[in-house]
Protein backbone atom coordinates (compact mmCIF):
# COMPACT_ATOMS: atom_id res chain seq x y z
CA UNK A 1 0.00 0.00 0.00
CA UNK A 2 1.36 3.20 -0.98
CA UNK A 3 0.94 6.34 2.05
CA UNK A 4 2.78 8.94 1.78
CA UNK A 5 2.62 12.24 4.44
CA UNK A 6 -1.56 13.65 3.09
CA UNK A 7 -2.58 10.50 4.33
CA UNK A 8 -1.83 11.16 7.73
CA UNK A 9 -4.15 12.93 9.44
CA UNK A 10 -7.22 10.80 7.31
CA UNK A 11 -5.24 7.56 8.79
CA UNK A 12 -5.36 9.21 12.02
CA UNK A 13 -9.07 9.50 11.50
CA UNK A 14 -10.26 6.53 10.18
CA UNK A 15 -7.59 4.36 9.06
CA UNK A 16 -8.17 0.58 8.72
CA UNK A 17 -5.34 -1.62 10.29
CA UNK A 18 -3.51 -2.01 7.08
CA UNK A 19 -3.09 1.50 6.89
CA UNK A 20 -1.35 2.41 10.19
CA UNK A 21 0.52 -0.65 9.48
CA UNK A 22 1.56 1.38 5.93
CA UNK A 23 1.83 4.81 7.87
CA UNK A 24 4.51 3.01 10.17
CA UNK A 25 6.33 1.87 7.78
CA UNK A 26 6.31 5.35 5.65
CA UNK A 27 6.94 6.82 9.15
CA UNK A 28 10.58 4.68 9.55
CA UNK A 29 11.68 6.82 6.66
CA UNK A 30 10.05 10.51 7.58
CA UNK A 31 11.00 11.90 10.41
CA UNK A 32 7.93 14.40 10.65
CA UNK A 33 5.66 11.52 10.33
CA UNK A 34 7.47 9.68 12.73
CA UNK A 35 6.66 12.20 15.41
CA UNK A 36 3.13 12.51 14.46
CA UNK A 37 2.36 9.08 15.07
CA UNK A 38 4.40 8.97 18.27
CA UNK A 39 2.79 11.66 19.48
CA UNK A 40 -1.03 10.65 18.33
CA UNK A 41 -0.01 6.80 20.01
CA UNK A 42 1.21 8.54 23.26
CA UNK A 43 -2.12 10.44 23.86
CA UNK A 44 -3.58 6.65 23.99
CA UNK A 45 -0.65 5.79 26.38
CA UNK A 46 -1.35 8.80 28.36
CA UNK A 47 -5.21 8.09 28.45
CA UNK A 48 -4.84 4.90 30.80
CA UNK A 49 -2.93 6.96 33.58
CA UNK A 50 -6.80 7.92 33.99
CA UNK A 51 -7.79 3.84 34.30
CA UNK A 52 -8.53 3.09 38.12
CA UNK A 53 -10.31 -0.45 38.20
CA UNK A 54 -9.70 -1.48 41.70
CA UNK A 55 -12.43 -2.98 42.85
CA UNK A 56 -15.05 -1.66 45.60
CA UNK A 57 -17.15 -4.38 47.62
CA UNK A 58 -17.93 -1.74 49.46
CA UNK A 59 -19.78 -0.11 47.05
CA UNK A 60 -21.38 -3.34 45.69
CA UNK A 61 -23.08 -3.60 49.16
CA UNK A 62 -24.82 -0.33 49.35
CA UNK A 63 -25.87 -1.19 45.16
CA UNK A 64 -27.33 -4.63 46.21
CA UNK A 65 -28.86 -3.50 49.57
CA UNK A 66 -30.74 -0.76 47.37
CA UNK A 67 -31.75 -3.10 44.35
CA UNK A 68 -33.23 -5.84 47.45
CA UNK A 69 -35.34 -3.11 48.75
CA UNK A 70 -36.64 -2.11 45.50
CA UNK A 71 -36.86 -5.65 44.49
CA UNK A 72 -39.05 -6.37 47.98
CA UNK A 73 -40.77 -3.41 47.52
CA UNK A 74 -42.19 -4.51 44.15
CA UNK A 75 -42.85 -8.50 45.36
CA UNK A 76 -45.03 -6.91 48.15
CA UNK A 77 -47.00 -4.66 45.71
CA UNK A 78 -48.12 -7.73 43.76
CA UNK A 79 -48.96 -10.11 46.96
CA UNK A 80 -50.91 -6.99 47.22
CA UNK A 81 -52.33 -6.48 43.76
CA UNK A 82 -53.20 -10.31 43.62
CA UNK A 83 -55.29 -10.20 47.34
CA UNK A 84 -56.72 -7.30 45.97
CA UNK A 85 -58.37 -9.36 42.85
CA UNK A 86 -60.06 -11.89 45.37
CA UNK A 87 -62.09 -9.13 46.34
CA UNK A 88 -65.25 -8.99 43.99
CA UNK A 89 -65.58 -13.19 45.44
CA UNK A 90 -66.81 -11.46 48.44
CA UNK A 91 -70.27 -10.95 49.18
CA UNK A 92 -71.05 -7.26 48.84
CA UNK A 93 -72.70 -6.92 52.39
CA UNK A 94 -69.09 -8.17 54.08
CA UNK A 95 -67.35 -6.33 51.20
CA UNK A 96 -69.53 -2.89 52.01
CA UNK A 97 -68.53 -3.55 55.69
CA UNK A 98 -64.63 -4.08 54.89
CA UNK A 99 -64.52 -1.16 53.41
CA UNK A 100 -65.98 0.93 55.63
CA UNK A 101 -63.56 -0.46 58.26
CA UNK A 102 -61.01 0.22 56.03
CA UNK A 103 -61.96 3.99 55.69
CA UNK A 104 -62.17 3.91 59.69
CA UNK A 105 -58.73 2.56 60.24
CA UNK A 106 -57.18 4.76 57.67
CA UNK A 107 -58.68 8.17 59.68
CA UNK A 108 -57.36 6.69 62.80
CA UNK A 109 -53.92 5.82 61.35
CA UNK A 110 -53.79 9.71 59.60
CA UNK A 111 -54.53 11.32 62.65
CA UNK A 112 -52.27 9.22 64.66
CA UNK A 113 -49.68 9.67 62.14
CA UNK A 114 -50.05 13.45 62.27
CA UNK A 115 -50.12 13.87 66.20
CA UNK A 116 -47.04 11.61 66.44
CA UNK A 117 -44.93 13.18 63.85
CA UNK A 118 -43.10 15.55 64.97
CA UNK A 119 -41.99 13.06 68.27
CA UNK A 120 -40.69 10.43 65.62
CA UNK A 121 -38.79 12.56 62.90
CA UNK A 122 -36.09 13.68 64.82
CA UNK A 123 -34.61 9.95 65.17
CA UNK A 124 -35.19 9.03 61.87
CA UNK A 125 -33.31 13.00 61.10
CA UNK A 126 -30.61 11.87 63.53
CA UNK A 127 -30.12 8.40 61.46
CA UNK A 128 -29.93 10.12 58.35
CA UNK A 129 -27.44 13.01 59.46
CA UNK A 130 -25.08 10.11 60.97
CA UNK A 131 -25.07 8.61 57.47
CA UNK A 132 -24.26 11.39 55.64
CA UNK A 133 -21.48 12.74 58.00
CA UNK A 134 -19.84 9.26 58.17
CA UNK A 135 -19.58 9.57 53.92
CA UNK A 136 -18.61 12.92 54.83
CA UNK A 137 -15.64 12.34 56.91
CA UNK A 138 -14.55 9.06 54.90
CA UNK A 139 -14.42 11.07 51.64
CA UNK A 140 -12.30 14.11 53.46
CA UNK A 141 -10.29 11.15 54.93
CA UNK A 142 -9.37 10.17 51.23
CA UNK A 143 -9.45 14.22 50.30
CA UNK A 144 -6.02 14.11 52.67
CA UNK A 145 -4.48 11.49 52.51
CA UNK A 146 -4.38 12.11 48.21
CA UNK A 147 -3.15 16.02 49.04
CA UNK A 148 -0.75 13.90 51.54
CA UNK A 149 0.57 12.02 48.61
CA UNK A 150 0.90 15.47 46.41
CA UNK A 151 2.71 16.78 49.33
CA UNK A 152 5.41 13.90 49.84
CA UNK A 153 6.49 15.01 46.16
CA UNK A 154 6.68 18.48 46.78
CA UNK A 155 8.89 18.30 49.59
CA UNK A 156 12.55 18.18 48.46
CA UNK A 157 11.35 21.39 47.01
CA UNK A 158 9.80 23.40 49.85
CA UNK A 159 12.39 21.78 52.34
CA UNK A 160 15.37 24.06 51.00
CA UNK A 161 13.61 26.15 48.75
CA UNK A 162 16.04 27.60 45.67
CA UNK A 163 14.16 30.44 44.67
CA UNK A 164 12.14 33.61 46.40
CA UNK A 165 9.10 32.08 44.82
CA UNK A 166 9.53 28.66 46.54
CA UNK A 167 10.23 30.35 49.95
CA UNK A 168 7.25 32.14 49.59
CA UNK A 169 5.10 28.81 48.57
CA UNK A 170 6.16 27.34 51.28
CA UNK A 171 5.03 30.07 53.81
CA UNK A 172 1.61 29.98 52.76
CA UNK A 173 1.48 26.37 53.13
CA UNK A 174 2.25 26.52 56.37
CA UNK A 175 -0.22 29.04 56.90
CA UNK A 176 -2.92 27.04 55.23
CA UNK A 177 -1.69 23.89 56.99
CA UNK A 178 -2.20 26.00 60.55
CA UNK A 179 -5.96 27.26 59.01
CA UNK A 180 -6.69 23.98 58.15
CA UNK A 181 -5.44 22.23 61.77
CA UNK A 182 -7.63 25.19 62.75
CA UNK A 183 -10.66 24.73 60.94
CA UNK A 184 -10.34 20.57 62.14
CA UNK A 185 -10.36 21.21 65.36
CA UNK A 186 -13.66 23.49 65.17
CA UNK A 187 -14.64 20.48 63.15
CA UNK A 188 -14.19 18.21 65.69
CA UNK A 189 -15.95 20.36 68.35
CA UNK A 190 -19.30 20.64 65.47
CA UNK A 191 -19.28 17.79 63.48
CA UNK A 192 -22.29 18.37 61.55
CA UNK A 193 -22.23 22.13 60.64
CA UNK A 194 -21.97 22.60 57.17
CA UNK A 195 -20.40 25.49 56.64
CA UNK A 196 -17.86 24.28 58.32
CA UNK A 197 -16.94 21.57 56.47
CA UNK A 198 -17.22 24.09 53.24
CA UNK A 199 -14.29 25.79 54.30
CA UNK A 200 -12.41 22.99 55.44
CA UNK A 201 -12.98 22.18 51.55
CA UNK A 202 -11.99 25.08 50.57
CA UNK A 203 -8.45 25.22 52.20
CA UNK A 204 -7.80 21.38 51.38
CA UNK A 205 -8.31 22.61 47.47
CA UNK A 206 -6.27 25.76 48.08
CA UNK A 207 -3.42 23.36 49.11
CA UNK A 208 -4.13 21.26 46.57
CA UNK A 209 -3.67 24.33 43.88
CA UNK A 210 -0.54 25.42 45.28
CA UNK A 211 1.23 22.04 45.95
CA UNK A 212 -0.04 21.19 41.90
CA UNK A 213 1.75 24.64 41.09
CA UNK A 214 4.91 23.55 42.60
CA UNK A 215 5.32 20.43 40.99
CA UNK A 216 4.82 21.94 37.50
CA UNK A 217 7.32 24.35 38.39
CA UNK A 218 9.32 21.29 39.33
CA UNK A 219 8.93 20.57 35.48
CA UNK B 1 -5.78 26.97 21.43
CA UNK B 2 -3.43 28.00 24.03
CA UNK B 3 -1.90 25.99 26.59
CA UNK B 4 -3.18 24.77 30.27
CA UNK B 5 -0.19 25.82 32.29
CA UNK B 6 1.18 22.41 32.34
CA UNK B 7 3.52 21.85 29.48
CA UNK B 8 4.97 18.59 29.63
CA UNK B 9 7.51 16.42 27.03
CA UNK B 10 5.45 13.42 27.79
CA UNK B 11 6.18 12.06 24.67
CA UNK B 12 9.83 11.26 25.83
CA UNK B 13 8.74 10.07 29.47
CA UNK B 14 6.20 7.56 28.18
CA UNK B 15 6.37 4.56 26.15
CA UNK B 16 4.31 5.09 23.04
CA UNK B 17 4.47 1.50 22.13
CA UNK B 18 1.51 0.94 24.36
CA UNK B 19 -0.31 -2.33 22.34
CA UNK B 20 -2.44 -0.78 19.42
CA UNK B 21 -2.90 2.20 21.53
CA UNK B 22 -2.91 5.30 19.00
CA UNK B 23 -3.53 2.85 16.12
CA UNK B 24 -6.91 0.97 17.78
CA UNK B 25 -9.18 0.01 14.67
CA UNK B 26 -12.96 -0.94 15.12
CA UNK B 27 -12.91 -4.59 15.70
CA UNK B 28 -15.56 -5.14 13.10
CA UNK B 29 -12.06 -5.17 10.83
CA UNK B 30 -10.33 -7.37 12.65
CA UNK B 31 -10.99 -11.42 12.69
CA UNK B 32 -10.03 -11.66 16.18
CA UNK B 33 -12.01 -8.54 17.54
CA UNK B 34 -15.47 -10.61 15.90
CA UNK B 35 -14.50 -13.91 18.06
CA UNK B 36 -14.32 -11.82 21.28
CA UNK B 37 -17.57 -9.90 20.55
CA UNK B 38 -19.24 -13.16 19.64
CA UNK B 39 -17.89 -14.83 22.76
CA UNK B 40 -19.57 -12.22 25.05
CA UNK B 41 -22.49 -12.20 23.65
CA UNK B 42 -24.33 -14.74 25.27
CA UNK B 43 -22.96 -13.83 28.74
CA UNK B 44 -24.36 -10.22 27.61
CA UNK B 45 -27.84 -11.97 26.69
CA UNK B 46 -27.39 -14.22 29.96
CA UNK B 47 -26.93 -11.35 32.18
CA UNK B 48 -29.88 -9.11 30.87
CA UNK B 49 -32.47 -11.99 31.26
CA UNK B 50 -31.24 -12.79 34.68
CA UNK B 51 -31.94 -8.76 35.40
CA UNK B 52 -35.05 -9.31 33.78
CA UNK B 53 -36.33 -12.08 35.76
CA UNK B 54 -34.92 -10.09 39.49
CA UNK B 55 -31.97 -12.64 39.91
CA UNK B 56 -29.73 -10.07 42.01
CA UNK B 57 -27.10 -12.32 41.16
CA UNK B 58 -27.49 -11.11 37.83
CA UNK B 59 -26.96 -7.99 38.99
CA UNK B 60 -24.46 -8.70 40.67
CA UNK B 61 -22.12 -10.46 37.44
CA UNK B 62 -22.61 -7.23 35.75
CA UNK B 63 -20.98 -5.44 38.90
CA UNK B 64 -18.18 -7.49 38.75
CA UNK B 65 -18.06 -7.45 34.77
CA UNK B 66 -18.19 -3.55 34.32
CA UNK B 67 -18.29 -1.93 37.96
CA UNK B 68 -14.82 -0.78 38.51
CA UNK B 69 -15.47 0.36 34.22
CA UNK B 70 -18.69 1.99 35.17
CA UNK B 71 -17.20 4.01 38.33
CA UNK B 72 -14.04 4.70 36.33
CA UNK B 73 -15.81 6.69 33.60
CA UNK B 74 -18.22 7.95 36.47
CA UNK B 75 -15.44 9.74 38.42
CA UNK B 76 -13.45 10.87 34.88
CA UNK B 77 -17.15 12.28 33.90
CA UNK B 78 -18.38 13.88 37.45
CA UNK B 79 -14.75 14.64 38.86
CA UNK B 80 -15.45 13.03 42.29
CA UNK B 81 -15.62 10.05 44.03
CA UNK B 82 -18.22 10.04 45.60
CA UNK B 83 -20.59 11.22 42.70
CA UNK B 84 -19.31 8.48 40.60
CA UNK B 85 -20.45 6.32 43.32
CA UNK B 86 -23.83 7.51 43.34
CA UNK B 87 -23.96 7.71 39.82
CA UNK B 88 -23.13 3.98 39.47
CA UNK B 89 -25.74 2.89 42.44
CA UNK B 90 -28.35 5.31 40.87
CA UNK B 91 -27.36 3.65 37.38
CA UNK B 92 -28.30 -0.03 38.58
CA UNK B 93 -31.23 1.26 40.31
CA UNK B 94 -32.72 2.30 36.50
CA UNK B 95 -31.41 -0.91 35.03
CA UNK B 96 -34.13 -2.24 37.58
CA UNK B 97 -36.46 0.35 37.14
CA UNK B 98 -36.10 0.13 32.87
CA UNK B 99 -35.05 -3.68 32.01
CA UNK B 100 -38.07 -4.67 30.75
CA UNK B 101 -38.13 -1.22 28.29
CA UNK B 102 -34.13 -3.22 26.75
CA UNK B 103 -35.16 -4.38 23.48
CA UNK B 104 -31.61 -5.28 22.79
CA UNK B 105 -31.02 -2.94 19.73
CA UNK B 106 -27.86 -2.46 21.63
CA UNK B 107 -25.73 -4.66 23.70
CA UNK B 108 -26.64 -4.93 27.18
CA UNK B 109 -23.57 -3.52 28.31
CA UNK B 110 -23.73 -0.43 25.81
CA UNK B 111 -27.37 -0.04 27.29
CA UNK B 112 -25.88 -0.07 30.83
CA UNK B 113 -23.30 2.69 30.36
CA UNK B 114 -26.19 4.87 28.01
CA UNK B 115 -27.83 4.88 31.14
CA UNK B 116 -24.55 5.52 33.51
CA UNK B 117 -24.18 8.66 30.80
CA UNK B 118 -27.26 9.78 31.56
CA UNK B 119 -27.13 9.95 34.86
CA UNK B 120 -23.81 11.60 35.01
CA UNK B 121 -24.67 14.11 32.53
CA UNK B 122 -28.07 14.76 34.93
CA UNK B 123 -26.37 15.01 38.11
CA UNK B 124 -23.52 17.36 35.92
CA UNK B 125 -26.32 19.75 35.51
CA UNK B 126 -27.97 19.52 39.03
CA UNK B 127 -24.52 20.20 40.12
CA UNK B 128 -23.87 23.22 37.87
CA UNK B 129 -27.34 24.59 38.60
CA UNK B 130 -26.69 24.36 42.42
CA UNK B 131 -23.05 26.36 41.88
CA UNK B 132 -24.93 28.74 39.85
CA UNK B 133 -27.16 29.19 42.22
CA UNK B 134 -24.76 29.42 44.91
CA UNK B 135 -22.06 31.68 42.64
CA UNK B 136 -23.77 33.05 39.68
CA UNK B 137 -21.17 30.88 37.43
CA UNK B 138 -21.27 29.79 34.25
CA UNK B 139 -20.71 25.80 33.29
CA UNK B 140 -17.09 24.58 34.09
CA UNK B 141 -15.32 21.25 33.88
CA UNK B 142 -15.13 19.23 37.11
CA UNK B 143 -11.93 19.67 38.83
CA UNK B 144 -10.81 16.13 39.82
CA UNK B 145 -10.24 14.72 43.28
CA UNK B 146 -6.70 14.03 43.81
CA UNK B 147 -6.48 10.55 43.43
CA UNK B 148 -3.89 7.15 44.38
CA UNK B 149 -0.51 8.24 42.32
CA UNK B 150 -0.24 6.08 39.06
CA UNK B 151 2.82 5.50 37.15
CA UNK B 152 2.75 9.06 35.88
CA UNK B 153 1.05 11.26 38.28
CA UNK B 154 2.14 14.66 36.94
CA UNK B 155 1.35 13.36 33.18
CA UNK B 156 -2.07 12.70 34.68
CA UNK B 157 -2.24 16.18 36.10
CA UNK B 158 -1.82 17.15 32.79
CA UNK B 159 -3.86 15.35 31.04
CA UNK B 160 -6.77 15.52 33.63
CA UNK B 161 -6.11 19.51 33.54
CA UNK B 162 -6.14 19.34 29.36
CA UNK B 163 -9.24 17.59 29.30
CA UNK B 164 -10.98 20.22 31.41
CA UNK B 165 -10.39 22.73 28.48
CA UNK B 166 -11.84 20.04 26.16
CA UNK B 167 -16.02 20.95 25.23
CA UNK B 168 -17.76 18.18 27.09
CA UNK B 169 -18.51 16.01 24.03
CA UNK B 170 -14.82 15.62 23.24
CA UNK B 171 -14.13 14.97 26.42
CA UNK B 172 -16.69 12.44 26.95
CA UNK B 173 -15.87 10.70 23.78
CA UNK B 174 -12.05 10.58 24.51
CA UNK B 175 -12.76 9.82 28.09
CA UNK B 176 -14.77 6.02 26.49
CA UNK B 177 -12.91 6.14 23.64
CA UNK B 178 -9.11 6.22 25.03
CA UNK B 179 -9.79 5.16 28.80
CA UNK B 180 -12.62 2.68 28.83
CA UNK B 181 -12.10 1.04 25.46
CA UNK B 182 -15.47 1.50 23.57
CA UNK B 183 -15.72 0.71 19.85
CA UNK B 184 -17.29 3.88 18.44
CA UNK B 185 -20.22 2.11 17.41
CA UNK B 186 -20.87 1.46 20.75
CA UNK B 187 -19.85 5.17 21.85
CA UNK B 188 -22.69 6.08 19.17
CA UNK B 189 -25.26 4.32 20.26
CA UNK B 190 -24.57 5.49 24.15
CA UNK B 191 -24.07 9.68 22.85
CA UNK B 192 -27.15 8.89 20.44
CA UNK B 193 -24.72 10.28 17.59
CA UNK B 194 -23.35 8.42 14.42
CA UNK B 195 -20.19 6.94 14.79
CA UNK B 196 -18.98 9.12 12.24
CA UNK B 197 -19.50 11.85 14.33
CA UNK B 198 -17.93 9.84 16.97
CA UNK B 199 -14.87 9.52 15.32
CA UNK B 200 -14.50 13.24 14.09
CA UNK B 201 -15.27 14.22 17.81
CA UNK B 202 -12.61 11.99 18.83
CA UNK B 203 -9.97 13.12 16.09
CA UNK B 204 -10.65 16.52 17.70
CA UNK B 205 -10.69 16.02 20.75
CA UNK B 206 -6.99 14.29 20.48
CA UNK B 207 -5.46 17.09 18.12
CA UNK B 208 -6.31 19.81 20.91
CA UNK B 209 -4.95 17.68 23.56
CA UNK B 210 -1.61 17.52 21.51
CA UNK B 211 -1.82 21.20 21.45
CA UNK B 212 -2.66 21.33 24.66
CA UNK B 213 0.12 19.09 26.22
CA UNK B 214 3.02 19.14 23.51
CA UNK B 215 5.66 21.46 24.93
CA UNK B 216 6.52 24.75 22.29
CA UNK B 217 8.36 23.82 19.29
CA UNK B 218 11.25 26.66 20.12
CA UNK B 219 11.36 24.78 23.68
CA UNK B 220 11.56 21.53 23.00
CA UNK B 221 14.30 22.47 20.47
CA UNK B 222 15.74 23.89 23.43
CA UNK B 223 15.49 21.17 25.67
CA UNK B 224 16.71 18.32 22.92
Amino acid sequence: MNISCRDRERIFLDGSAEEWAALEQHAAGCPVCEQEVRAWKALSSAAEELRDYREDTQLWKKIEGALRETAEGKVSWRRFSERLGAWGEIPFGWRTALAGALVLALAFSGAYFLRHQNASDPGQNRLLKNSALAEVERTQRDYMKAIDTLAGQAKPELDSPSTPLMASYKEKLIVLDSAIDELRAETGRNPSNAQLRYELLAMYQEKQQTLEEILEMKQ
Amino acid sequence: MGTVGLTLQWEHRISPVAGEGGRRVEPSQIAAGQNRENNALPEDAAIAAGCLAGDLRAYERLYHLQGARMRNLARNLLGSTTDAEDAVQDTFLKIQRGIASFRGQSSFVTWTFRILVNTCYDLRRSRVRRKEQAQGNSEQAPRPEPRAPGAHPTLRMALERALGSLTPHQRDVFLLYEVEGFRHAEIAAMLEISETASKNTLFQAKKNLRGMLEPPRGAEAGAL
